[in-house]
């Protein structure tokens, strides 16, 4: 292993990369239009009226409250109909004439206060963003009228479980899934010309060695793509305000995802992903003869891991066989990783997310160290 | 049919051969891609390795490179049995293909390579695109140059470290004749220091300016020597019929 030789391939690849501006968009817009676009729908989609059924334990404060929240729903289409007791308003969700129904607990005056908001569960990302709504509605009325901080929201569901923000739960997954599939696309493709053009064949009889070429790759790629990663990265957290000027309205920069960890270990976890898939993207072009059977590549290796990794269904929930599918996909532990920084505010401390970056890390030795074989001297 | 001419120069045959090949088989399948092929060469001389399309001699020079194993046989260079890594460090390839980076700078591509035989400096870099005549289009995007640009510069990341010993898959593909005279007078100049090169080529009006030639048909060496001893063997003077007499009667190549 030399170090000039490996830095010459880390700078032979730097140089082809940036001068390849397509790809640079690809590398670096895509994924910010692609993720602001789930983010847009996720969260501007129209959200249909609010139903909602109200028990009032608290007294005129849960009047007040009431009335509240009343008014606003109703300005959106929606209504808020007062119930004599719990069962009532269980059945009103149940059969379908109100979307929510809201226990106002008797200390709702006091700190503490946990107000229970019951959906029928059948469509969890819809009446999440729904509670989500609600919730801020009854805070703010409640925080109005008490003059106390917010109360709790706690969110139950007749059927099935009840499901946090969508975009908690979902964006940091797509972050993750887009930082691996444009890093794929891109060295399975950047190798396969070297393997096309003559030039692997030609370096195959340098002294150069078949892992000085992967890690020179590695490093190449790997600058870019922690590049990408970091700019991804800021981009789903940050929520820059910027005031309207002059006939511009304002806007807000940056998706506002909400992190309960340390942006760092989000940003570790989506590198060692991005890492694995340049391992990825050199091993399986030893497959591909042309640029097409790489994205042919795409349905039998990345829609896989879209559907089975926790992106969509949680792992879990996933039938046995399945499951152990997914348990020896990589985009499996970046989205369970994410999630650990990103609802659990989990750190080095958590075991799980040690498990989760150990693994990631061995996915990228792994093929990494399988690429390099497949690199074979014959290569004509 | 094999011509048993020995090499002819005798100052020559007392040295160390730069490169040989010792019952060198290579099959693909049935295929019989080179079958059985021993030769020595000599440092100092200009080898050319004709034959038609299809004949074997692009898998003979990757066995003589190291680049794929041989299925029977072996080859050295420079008496080291191939493949070897640090032998790799002295022997210089052009493939068929360029074999360059087009996004790259004709300077990167060259300081690339030397950086990948262990050259350094710019020296290497400046002298190697002088010798092709691309001094000029140093920072000029390899992507964006001619064809037989491109060609020059294939040639000069193939001598940017100096080899001992140069393997040319058919080097002048594609180059005009001004231009083809131009590489076969840069690699007169090469043997004069002491180089060995090995050219393949099936243009039988390159093979004269060797100083031996080796003729290749369906992986079998079917004769060796200059041109003179092969058209006097064959009784002919035009090499094109040489060839094919003495490929016995199979169906005429081009």
């Amino acid at each position: 292993m030399s170090g000039r030789r490996v830095r010459a391939l880390f700078r032979r690849v730097v140089q082809e990369i940036r001068r390849d501006r397509p790809s640079l968009g690809l590398l670096f817009i895509a994924p910010i239009l692609v993720t602001g676009l789930v983010t847009f729908i996720l969260r501007e989609g129209e959200t249909p009226p609010v139903h909602a059924v109200i028990f009032n334990q608290a007294g005129p404060p849960g009047v007040v409250v009431a009335g509240a929240l009343r008014t606003t729903l109703e300005a959106d289409g929606g209504s808020a109909t007062i119930v004599p007791d719990v069962d009532t308003a269980r059945a009103a969700v149940s059969d379908g004439s109100a979307t929510v129904a809201i226990t106002l607990p008797a200390g709702l005056g006091g700190g503490g206060a946990v107000i229970t908001v019951l959906t029928d569960g059948l469509d969890p990302s819809g009446e999440g963003s729904q509670v989500a709504a609600v919730g801020r509605l009854l805070a703010a009325a409640a925080a109005s009228v008490t003059g106390i901080s917010p109360p709790t929201i706690d969110h139950t569901t007749l059927y099935g479980t009840p499901s946090s923000d969508p975009i908690t739960t979902f964006a940091p997954a797509i972050v993750g899934f887009f930082a691996y599939f444009f890093v794929y696309i891109l060295t399975g493709v950047s190798f396969l010309r070297e393997r096309t053009g003559g030039t692997l064949e030609r370096l195959m009889a340098t002294p150069v060695t078949r892992g000085e070429v992967v890690i020179g790759y590695i490093l190449g790629f790997g600058l870019f793509a922690t590049m990408q990663v970091a700019l991804l990265m800021t981009w789903a957290l940050a929520s820059v305000h910027v005031p309207a000027i002059g006939p511009i309205p304002d806007f807000w920069i940056g998706l506002g995802i909400p992190i309960a960890g340390s942006a760092v270990f989000a940003f570790l976890v989506v590198v060692l992903t991005a890492l694995g898939a340049v391992s990825l993207g050199i091993f399986l072009s030893t497959f591909a003869r042309t640029e097409l059977q790489i994205i042919q590549f795409i349905p039998i290796v990345l829609v896989p891991q879209f559907l089975l990794s926790g992106v969509l269904f949680p792992v879990d929930s996933l039938p046995p066989v399945v499951q152990r599918l997914a348990k020896i996909m990589p985009l499996t532990y970046t989205v369970e990783g994410l999630r650990q920084v990103f609802i659990a505010g989990a750190d080095l401390a958590s075991a799980a997310l040690r498990f989760d970056l150990l693994v990631l890390a061995a996915f990228a030795v792994f093929f990494a160290t399988i690429a390099a074989f497949t690199i074979r001297r014959d290569v004509a | 049919m094999t011509l048993a001419t020995p090499p002819s120069t005798s100052g020559a045959s007392r040295a160390e051969p730069a490169v040989r090949a010792v019952g060198l088989l290579k099959t693909f399948g049935p295929i019989r891609a080179v079958d059985d092929v021993t030769f020595d060469l000599l440092p100092g001389r200009i080898y050319g390795i004709l034959g038609p399309n299809g004949s074997g001699k692009t898998t003979l020079i990757r066995l003589l490179v190291g680049l794929t194993a041989a299925t029977a046989g072996h080859a050295e260079v420079l008496g080291v049995a191939m493949p070897s890594r640090p032998t790799l460090g002295r022997i210089g390839y052009m493939t068929q293909s360029d074999g360059i980076y087009p996004a790259l700078t004709a300077g990167e591509n060259a300081r690339f390579f030397a950086a990948a035989y262990g050259v350094h400096g710019p020296q290497a870099v400046s002298d190697a695109l002088r010798v092709v005549d691309l001094a000029d289009r140093v920072d000029s995007i390899a992507g964006t140059l001619s064809g037989g640009q491109r060609r020059r510069l294939s040639l000069a990341c193939a001598l940017v470290h100096r080899p001992p010993v140069l393997f040319l898959d058919e080097p002048t593909v594609g180059v005009d004749p001004l231009l083809r005279v131009e590489f076969w007078a840069h690699f007169r100049a090469l043997v004069d220091n002491g180089a060995t090169i090995v050219v393949s080529s099936h243009v039988m009006d390159e093979a004269d300016r060797c100083d031996e030639l080796l003729f290749v048909r369906s992986g079998k060496l079917i004769a060796r020597g200059s041109g003179t001893d092969i058209r006097r063997e064959a009784g002919t003077d035009d090499l094109e019929q040489a060839f094919l007499r003495l490929g016995g009667d199979q169906p005429a190549i081009r």
